[in-house]
C-alpha cells in the first residue's frame, strides 16, 4: 500500500473512530495516511528494517484492537500512534538488548542525527521545545535527544557518552525539569 | 543538583523518564500498571507526552513495504479483497502488493483444480470512469514431488508475470531456475530467469504474449547463470503446470 502524507489531525480521529467501530475501510485510509512515520520512527530506534516491520505491524494490529481506547480530548491522534509505536519500539529493544552494548550497537547509538533545522513546518509546540532545549547544555541536549530517538536505557546512554552512570542519571534529571519548567512557565 | 527529594516531584520525573524511554523493563511495567489504575498518574504521562512527543516531527517517514499491510491484514484475519477506501492520489495496484500474491499463492496451492482466476479490479474512485477489467491468470507449477514449486500469475493488460514460491526444492549451487512458456505443439519459449524462494515478477515479451492461451504449459527448468544459452531448456526440467490449471 503506497502511504500517502500526513492529513488534517481530526480526518485522524474521525478515521481511529471509524476503526473503533470495525471499519475496515477507514483502517485502510489510516494506514495510508500515518505508516510513513510511524514506520520512520521504528526504523529510527530499532535501526533493521525486519525488527522495524515487525514493530509496525504489530502496531496497527494493537490499533485495529484498541481504537476503542482512543480518548480525543486526552491527545491528538498522531500523538497516539506515535506513542504506541515508541512503546512498541521500547518493549522490543528492552528484549533484545538488555545485555551488554556491543561495539556494533555503540555506533548505532552513537549514530543520532543532530537537530535538524526547525522550519515553517514544524509545530509551535516543536519550536517551543526547541527553545527550551537550546537553554541546557549543549551535552545535556544531546543526551534527551539520544534518549529520545533511541529508546536505550540509562545504563546504555551511560555507556554510549562514557560517563558514570549516575551522571547520565543527573544530566537527564535535571534536563527533564528544566524542560518542565521552561514548558510550563 | 540531583534527584529532587520531594516524592511528588520524584513520581513525575518517573513519568518524564518512562515517556523519554531511559527506564528499564521492569520500571517500565510498573508505570504503565500505575497509568491504568490511577489517572492522576496518566495524566502526568499524558503532559509529558505533551510536552516531549513533538521531538518526534524530527523523524523523516519512510514509507514500508507493501507487505506489512497485508500482513498486519493477515494478522487481524480480514480476508477477500481489500474494501475500497476513498480516492488516494496513489492507489496501489494490486500488482505491487507482493504480499497479497504470496497469500494468493497460498490460496492458489490449496485449491488444486481452480488455478485460472479473473479478477476484476475495482474502479478506483467513483468518480473515476471504470478501469478496464484486467485478466490475471495463475498457474500452479508443480514439482516431481508433487508439491507445488511456485504460482505464476499472468497480468496480461500489462504484460507482467509474477512468480511467487510455494515449497519449491533447492536447486543445485551455482544454478538458477528458468521459466518457460510452452505453446500447444511448439517449442519452449524463454520467459526469463528468476529467484527460487524469492517472488520475481517477469516483464513479458509481447510476441509470447500471443501465446499465453488456457492450453499453453509453463515449465520451470534449472540453467546455468543467466539463463540458458541456447534459446532452448538445457538443465532437467524441475517443475511443469498449465495454464488451463490441469
Amino acid at each position: 500500500m503506497t502511504a500517502t502524507p500526513p492529513v488534517d489531525p481530526r480526518q485522524l480521529v474521525d478515521l481511529l473512530r471509524a476503526v473503533a467501530h470495525g471499519d475496515q475501510s477507514a483502517f485502510a485510509d489510516l494506514y495510508r495516511h500515518t505508516s510513513s512515520k510511524l514506520f520512520g520512527i521504528c526504523l529510527r530506534m530499532l535501526h533493521e528494517r525486519g525488527e522495524a516491520e515487525d514493530v509496525l505491524q504489530d502496531v496497527y494490529v494493537s490499533v485495529w484492537k484498541r481504537a476503542a481506547g482512543f480518548d480525543p480530548s486526552r491527545a491528538a491522534a498522531m500523538t497516539w500512534l506515535i506513542t504506541l509505536t515508541r512503546n512498541r519500539a521500547i518493549d522490543r529493544l528492552r528484549r533484545h538488548r538488555e545485555r551488554p552494548l556491543d561495539d556494533a550497537a555503540i555506533d548505532e547509538l552513537a549514530d543520532d542525527q543532530p537537530t535538524p533545522a526547525l522550519d515553517a513546518e514544524s509545530s509551535q509546540q516543536r519550536q517551543r521545545l526547541e527553545r527550551c532545549m537550546d537553554a541546557l547544555e549543549p551535552k545535556q541536549k544531546s543526551a534527551v535527544r539520544a534518549a529520545f530517538f533511541t529508546g536505550a536505557t540509562y545504563n546504555e546512554l551511560a555507556e554510549r557518552c562514557g560517563v558514570p552512570l549516575a551522571t547520565m542519571k543527573s544530566w537527564i534529571r535535571r534536563s527533564l525539569i528544566r524542560l518542565r519548567n521552561c514548558l510550563e512557565q | 543538583m540531583n534527584t529532587p527529594r520531594d516524592p511528588e516531584d520524584r513520581d513525575d520525573l518517573r513519568h518524564a523518564e518512562y515517556l523519554l524511554g531511559v527506564l528499564d523493563a521492569d520500571a517500565r511495567t510498573a508505570i504503565e500498571r500505575e497509568v491504568e489504575r490511577d489517572p492522576q498518574a496518566a495524566a502526568q504521562v499524558a503532559r509529558w507526552q505533551r510536552h516531549l512527543l513533538p521531538l518526534a516531527e524530527d523523524v523523516a517517514p519512510v514509507a514500508p513495504p507493501d507487505y506489512v499491510w497485508a500482513r498486519v491484514r493477515a494478522a487481524l484475519g480480514f480476508t477477500g479483497f481489500e474494501p475500497r477506501t476513498t480516492p488516494a492520489p496513489h492507489r496501489p495496484s494490486l500488482w505491487q502488493d507482493a504480499a497479497l500474491w504470496r497469500w494468493f499463492a497460498i490460496g492458489a496451492s490449496a485449491v488444486a483444480a481452480a488455478c485460472i482466476v479473473l479478477l476484476v479490479v475495482q474502479p478506483r474512485a467513483p468518480s473515476v470512469p471504470p478501469a478496464t477489467p484486467v485478466a490475471y491468470v495463475t498457474a500452479r507449477i508443480q514439482q516431481d514431488n508433487g508439491l507445488p514449486g511456485w504460482t505464476a500469475t499472468l497480468d496480461t493488460a500489462h504484460a507482467r508475470l509474477v512468480l511467487v514460491p510455494a515449497a519449491p526444492n533447492a536447486i543445485p549451487a551455482g544454478r538458477v531456475p528458468e521459466l518457460w512458456l510452452i505453446p500447444p505443439g511448439g517449442k519452449p519459449i524463454a520467459v526469463g530467469v528468476f529467484d527460487v524462494d524469492k517472488p520475481t515478477t517477469l516483464t513479458l515479451h509481447p510476441s509470447l504474449l500471443a501465446h499465453v492461451r488456457a492450453n499453453a504449459l509453463l515449465a520451470v527448468s534449472i540453467e546455468p547463470p543467466g539463463g540458458s544459452p541456447t534459446g532452448q531448456p538445457t538443465g532437467p526440467v524441475i517443475g511443469k503446470g498449465s495454464l488451463d490449471g490441469s
